[in-house]
């Protein structure tokens, strides 16, 4: 009891939480405060964004395994929830967490051979896997329904406002718990993975068991997430495990920043939002994308919110005063 | 056959083609404290990575309080009891002297060893109050100078209670003063029945803490004994006069 | 005599995994860069020499020169706007030539359409090789595969430029030293790469289709090449793209096509968490 209260309390005075609170205080409103049924749905494509960037963030932003391949786990997730639903009509809400639950199990799958290496041959290797994934459901087409994907999936709630409201929850959840790993004792073992993994193992860190975990923990939400989104869209398809797919999370959370799930979270909203302004224009998301990429990339590498999170006052305790 | 301490028997090692440990022995009773000495490149730091898990030996034995550590990888052997520093400091750069100390506070090892209701918390501040970087415990250690690195480094691998410490050239950038209180901290930790294998260049103190010596060259044993007679020997003086003089031997500390 | 066919049509594929392959590779092994744009090199030469051939009446030859130029001119951009900025995060080349080569996908896509187009060949008659019916086109590029490389080598075996490579590529640092311009020499390396993969993509475009996406198949070849052969092994590099070839060849003929495309990615995942220097690989790199 007294390491909930305890972390509460850390959790409560640091700038990200109380930023967050507000921002989903906000969002919870929405839909009281505007009927627009266009805009609430693009509000739940962030949502979904926010899902998969965070989930991103606490394996390759904490632990620097940067995974290209996430894709994977999303579409573990949304076409496990495709069969589970389909075939043995198992009720949209329990894919949920069965689908995390796939997902965590791919995560793992993946992890474990992937474990010795490092920086780009990881990014590969993990690049390759989803790849190798999207390349399946192309041949067997028969039974993944191949370009065209699967249909009929069952809605999840009765209509775009319980859609809505639905995925925020799933945000807000995912969003504490990965917060609360992220800037918690785990979470500094995870960053000095990161920081530098022969001191940790010096350190007498079990590196393998805590980078294992974390695939599960990201892959989970992953899977989660693309199991909601399939559902959502009562389709599936290769989409989900596409390279843009891939690359466009891992352009929201480095201009959010990474390693903080907070600049990715709020970078998923900022970008999808403002994507959607642009439709007018014509599809260019990977276009801007990829300006804004190159621009933090160049200018801005510790990511947008990070910087910003950082000069904000922090209330109560003053304990590891490195991060915000 | 001893049931404690260390005992090396026969390790080699190589990298492509160049030998890096050749048919090296030894053994070291708990408790006691032992310095190894050479010229630069002679192996002494190969022989922790070997001994500490970050490299396996290629040929050879390890045995530790009974136990073939050989193939063990580092986290384990700092699970039972070893700790290890690096020549090059090595602390995590974005985090505060608190937190990087916490890391090895958070260990298996360091959580089944200390005593009960104490928390992490309180382990890594024991242990910087040990090494006197308490009152630096939030600051980033990018703004750290060396002496405090060194030390800091010291307290991570006493946050895991080892009873076996290695340490690469502890001295190494130190002012007088803090070369004392390192000292001071190596001799409290044998008074604590604490085994200690030291690398260092800085002879005068290294004798003055370890009666016996341990010379590699060329990754092999040259010779192991007191430092008298250490002094004494042949080899040990042709390896080191052999090399542009004292090249690598600070005698002057 | 189908063993024959696949040998020989494999050689003609095998010849331009290997121009591709051995550009990464060279960038890789100079620059220490992953440049995942390559691919766009490759594609951006074959649209370059489509727009001047066909939509501007060029001469043939003069076109592919031009897609050539062009690609060798962004190449040397890319690399002093931006790749010289972030050498240092290997994450940050990563993403950001990865999103740079979707972007030109993009951009591409948008100017010419979705529908695949043609570039006429330099030789259109088809020729008899040893009883197999093969056409001009891929013999040409067959041969200008092998002489490329053989340039290639003969550059950096036997010119002082490529000796001042082989030390970059061996130790920057010292190289520095020596008084070798290295931030030059990086962008050398990525120029050459990039032309290479621009001829490729100029002569190809008769026999294999020109699309937007169609530098993502062949980098995937390239990257498998690459790390099969070992990353920093050119030799390695040749040998695996034959590899690689005739593999892939032979999954098509005797499996299905479609299964063609894994071959390469599962060599990449096998490789890399199997034996990530590769077959000849001995510098890790990282």
């Amino acid at each position: 009891m007294k390491l909930v209260t305890h972390t509460w309390r850390t959790l409560i005075s640091r700038p990200p939480f109380y930023v967050m609170a507000i921002f989903f205080l906000f969002m919870l409103l929405v839909p009281v405060m505007t009927n627009d049924l266009y805009l609430i749905g693009v509000l739940v494509l962030a949502n979904v964004y926010a899902i998969f960037a965070s989930s991103w963030d606490i394996l390759s932003g904490y632990s620097g395994k940067e995974n290209f391949g996430h894709t994977l786990f999303i579409g573990a997730g949304a076409y496990g929830a495709a069969y589970l639903n389909l075939y043995l009509g198992v009720p949209p809400m329990l894919n949920l967490v069965l689908c995390g639950l796939i997902g965590a199990v791919f995560g793992i799958l993946i992890g474990i051979p992937c474990l010795p290496l490092v920086g780009p041959y990881l990014a590969l290797a993990t690049m390759a896997a989803a790849s190798i994934a999207e390349r399946l459901t192309m041949i067997f087409s028969k039974y993944t329904g191949g370009e065209e994907g699967l249909y009929g999936l069952e809605p999840i709630t009765a209509g775009p406002v319980g859609d809505y409201y639905l995925s925020l929850i799933l945000v807000i959840i995912t969003t504490v718990i990965l917060m609360a790993i992220g800037y918690s004792k785990q979470g500094l073992i995870l960053r000095s993975i990161k920081e530098d993994e022969t001191a940790s193992e010096a350190a007498g860190i079990n590196t393998t068991r805590y980078k294992l975990v974390a695939f599960a923990i990201s892959a989970f939400f992953a899977g989660m997430g693309g199991a909601f989104y399939a559902h959502y869209q009562m389709y599936t398809g290769p989409s989900s495990l596409s390279i843009i797919m891939a690359i466009t999370i891992i352009i929201i959370c480095m201009i959010g920043g990474m390693g903080t799930i907070v600049g990715p979270v709020l970078a998923a909203y900022m970008l999808t939002v403002s994507n959607e302004f642009l439709r007018s224009i014509g599809d260019f998301r990977l276009l801007v994308y990829t300006g804004l990429l190159v621009v933090i990339v160049l200018f801005l590498p510790r990511g947008v919110f990070t910087v910003i999170l950082e000069r904000l006052p922090r209330f109560g305790q003053n304990r590891e005063a490195s991060k915000p | 056959m001893t049931k404690d301490g260390l005992e090396i028997r026969a390790v080699t090692k190589t990298f492509e083609g160049l030998t890096a440990l050749s048919d090296v022995s030894f053994s070291l009773e708990d408790g006691k404290i032992m310095g190894i000495i050479g010229p630069n490149g002679a192996g002494k730091t190969t022989l922790f990575n070997v001994i500490s898990g970050f490299l396996r030996a290629d040929q050879g034995q390890m045995v530790y309080h009974g136990k073939d550590i050989s193939s063990l990888k580092p986290h384990q052997v700092v699970d039972l009891g070893m700790a290890r520093t690096f020549q090059i400091v090595r602390p995590f750069k974005s985090m505060t002297v608190f937190e990087n100390t916490i890391v090895a506070a958070l260990s298996p090892r360091s959580r089944r060893s200390r005593p009960k209701g104490v928390k992490s918390d309180e382990t890594a501040m024991n242990v910087l109050e040990r090494v006197a970087l308490d009152h630096k415990k939030d600051e980033s250690v990018a703004s750290l100078p060396m002496g405090d690195l060194r030390r800091l480094e010291i307290a991570r691998a006493l946050a895991t209670y080892p009873q076996f410490i290695l340490l690469d050239e502890p001295f190494s950038g130190l002012s007088l003063k803090e070369m004392d209180a390192l000292a001071g901290l190596i001799r409290n930790l044998l008074d604590e029945k604490c085994t200690i294998l030291i690398i260092e260049h800085k002879l005068k103190i290294l004798m003055s803490l370890a009666p016996r010596i341990l010379v590699l060259d060329y990754g092999k044993v040259l010779a192991d004994g007191t430092p008298a007679e250490i002094a004494d020997n042949e080899s040990v003086i042709r390896a080191y006069l052999g090399r542009r003089g004292h090249a690598g031997v600070d005698t002057t500390n | 005599m189908v063993a024959l066919e696949i040998l020989i049509y494999g050689a003609v594929l095998s010849g331009i995994y290997a121009l591709l392959a051995v550009g990464f590779a060279l960038i890789f092994g100079v620059a220490r860069v992953i440049n995942l744009t390559h691919g766009a090199f490759y594609m951006l030469g074959a649209y370059t020499t489509y727009a001047l051939s066909v939509l501007l009446n060029v001469p043939l030859i003069l076109s592919i020169l031009g897609g050539m130029a062009f690609v060798f001119i962004l190449a040397l951009c890319l690399d002093r706007f931006i790749i010289e900025r972030i050498r240092t995060t290997m994450i940050n080349v990563l993403i950001t030539t990865l999103a740079l080569s979707l972007f030109a996908d993009q951009v591409i896509l948008q100017i010419f359409g979705p529908d695949n187009r043609n570039i006429p060949a330099v030789i259109s008659d088809r020729v008899t090789l040893l009883g197999v019916d093969i056409a001009g086109q891929r013999l040409l590029s067959l041969i200008i595969s092998v002489a490329v490389i053989a340039t290639l080598w003969l550059i950096i075996t036997r010119t002082r430029m490529g000796n001042a490579l082989l030390a970059t590529a061996q130790d920057p640092e010292a190289a520095q030293l020596m008084g070798i311009n290295t931030g030059r020499m990086f962008m050398i390396t990525m120029g050459i790469a990039a032309m290479m993969a621009a001829l490729a993509g100029g002569i190809v475009g008769s026999f294999l289709t020109v699309a937007p996406e169609m530098g993502m198949l062949p980098i995937i070849k390239a990257f498998s090449i690459v790390i099969l052969g070992g990353l920093g092994s050119l030799g390695g590099s040749i040998i695996a793209a034959l590899l690689i070839g005739y593999l892939e060849t032979s999954v098509a003929y005797l499996i299905s096509f479609n299964a063609t495309e894994l071959v390469p990615l599962v060599i990449i995942f096998v490789t890399l968490t199997f034996r990530p220097a590769g077959i000849f690989g001995k510098r890790r790199g990282f």
